[in-house]
């Protein structure tokens, strides 16, 4: 086990200890979804890849990608972004 | 977000199309400095069109250099791009601001007066009280005072009992409330005379001389309540005899008055009604066919409906709607909507007993149609009337007797 391995694992613990969010504390991505056609994430870390069929997004250390159809950036802000558009699914790489 | 809508409208931005080979860099180091980006969308493999404010253009040069990609502004939307429009017409924006000064100072007048609950005062009465005080189409709202204005009407029409002035826009109101005051006798010297023929069956005279009795037969315009009322005829002193060649007294003048009363006649209406024993004809059987169709220059097209009417007898029911016209434009298109009704023959026995019944009611309705209201119907006959030989036609006269007021006012000149 790696030094921030295990750093990461006494964060968590402590959070959970404490019950603060996990967004707060580890700087997780918070990521909500409004039924098919929008989606925010927050604490993320810049766009990777954007087309209108998948958007890529840096979170911490993974990657979130978005595929879908007729994708489009609403708003970009430093720490939040908003995309819309026919979302068909989101996944960690 | 439509307030934000609201503020990048006034504050103004640019629609963008970025090229090159990773927009992706551009929109991220963008965001990283603080600017602010939205509707971010993909128009072709290496292009992608964004909004961005008016004050982040110079910094995105910049930007643009490092990641190495390109920008055009494509559209310019906002307030300070109409400003700059707006400048160079400069006449349309004088006229704009002269326009909206010009309405809000003439709304600064009383253009429409109205007077509301007079009765018997005229308005041109009122108004002139008004307009003494201030209160005149055209007058500047400024100028007004409602309060002398109703203390001024109050004090010029003796008829006010209160009066209220309220200016709304440029409209002024003046409320009046009259003063109920009794009514001037008419003194004029007056006959109250028949309307119609009747026996008179009460009289009740308020003012005159009666002139008819109960009991009389009396006809069209007879004199029932006389206004000249005879002075009244000494009578003779106890041991004074009449001498037949004596000459009357001299003769005191009649009285004029105005005559009232009520003279109370039974008055006959009669009626005739007649009902065939067996009655023929066409009525409407309740089916209905409805036909819409257009007319153009001539040319009928029907839009609904059958093109056949599918009944033997119909009467039809036709309603042409066309464009108003207007100048000496004229659209010459139709909508014609036309109601077929079914008719169908009928033959209905309805005996003597029954065709009487009819003719009876029909008789009533022809009598009672004459019957002013307020007249109190005191009996009614009925009566066959016979024509000497059989017919297919039952004929019946309807009396009917009322009792009303038949006095009507008459002037007269003495």
């Amino acid at each position: 086990m790696s030094w921030s391995d295990y750093k990461k694992k006494i964060k968590r613990q402590f959070s959970e200890f404490l019950e603060i969010p996990g967004d707060v504390m580890m700087d997780l991505p918070k990521i909500v979804l409004v039924g098919n056609i929008k989606i925010f994430i927050e604490n993320h870390r810049g766009i990777l890849e954007y087309t209108t069929e998948i958007v890529r997004v840096n979170v911490m250390e993974d990657e979130v990608a978005i595929t879908g159809e007729n994708l489009m950036l609403r708003n970009v802000l430093p720490d939040e972004l908003c995309v819309e558009g026919k979302i068909k699914s989101i996944s960690f790489l | 977000m439509l307030l934000f809508k609201l503020i990048s409208y006034l504050q103004g931005y640019l629609v963008i199309l970025v090229t090159g080979a990773a927009p992706e860099k551009f929109v991220n180091m963008s965001a990283g400095r603080g600017m602010y980006l939205w509707d971010i969308t993909r128009v072709s493999d290496s292009a992608v069109v964004m909004k961005v404010h008016l004050s982040a253009v110079k910094a995105l040069r910049h930007i643009a250099r490092r990641t190495r990609c390109r920008f055009k502004i494509k559209r310019r939307v906002g307030f300070p791009f109409y400003f700059v429009w707006l400048k160079k017409r400069r006449s349309l924006a004088l006229g704009a601001v002269f326009f909206v000064g010009a309405l809000y100072f003439l709304s600064s007048f009383v253009w429409f007066i109205e007077v509301r609950g007079n009765d018997r005062l005229g308005v041109n009465e009122v108004m002139q009280a008004a307009a003494e005080a201030g209160l005149s189409r055209g007058a500047p709202k400024w100028q007004i005072d409602p309060g002398r204005v109703e203390a001024n009407i109050g004090e010029r029409l003796p008829l006010v009992a209160w009066t209220g002035v309220y200016i709304k826009g440029t409209r002024a109101t003046i409320e009046v409330a009259e003063r109920t005051v009794p009514e001037e006798e008419d003194r004029r010297p007056s006959h109250i005379i028949a309307k119609k023929a009747g026996l008179i069956k009460e009289i009740l005279v308020l003012s005159g001389h009666p002139a008819v009795r109960e009991g009389d037969t009396v006809g069209q315009g007879q004199v029932l309540i006389s206004g000249e009322i005879p002075p009244p005829e000494e009578p003779l002193k106890p041991g004074e005899v009449k001498k037949p060649g004596e000459k009357p007294k001299p003769v005191q003048p009649a009285r004029l008055v105005h005559a009232k009363g009520i003279a109370r006649a039974r008055v006959w209406y009669e009626g005739y009604g007649e009902a065939a024993v067996v009655e023929t004809g066409q009525r409407l059987t309740g089916r209905c066919e409805t036909r819409v169709s257009m007319k153009f220059k001539g040319k009928e097209i029907i839009l609904s409906g059958s093109q056949i009417i599918p009944y033997e007898f119909y009467e039809a029911n036709t309603l042409v709607k066309s464009m108003p016209e207007w100048r000496n434009l004229y659209i010459p298109v139709e909508l014609i909507t036309v109601k077929y009704y079914e008719l169908v023959d009928y033959k209905e026995d309805h005996g003597r007993a029954g065709a009487r019944e009819i003719a009876e009611e029909r008789a009533l309705e022809a009598a009672g149609g004459q019957i002013p209201p307020g007249a109190r119907i005191q009996e009614r006959w009925m009566e066959e009337v016979s024509t000497g030989h059989v017919e297919n036609l039952v004929r019946v006269k309807a009396v009917i007797e009322t009792v009303e007021d038949i006095g009507e006012e008459a002037l007269f000149n003495p």
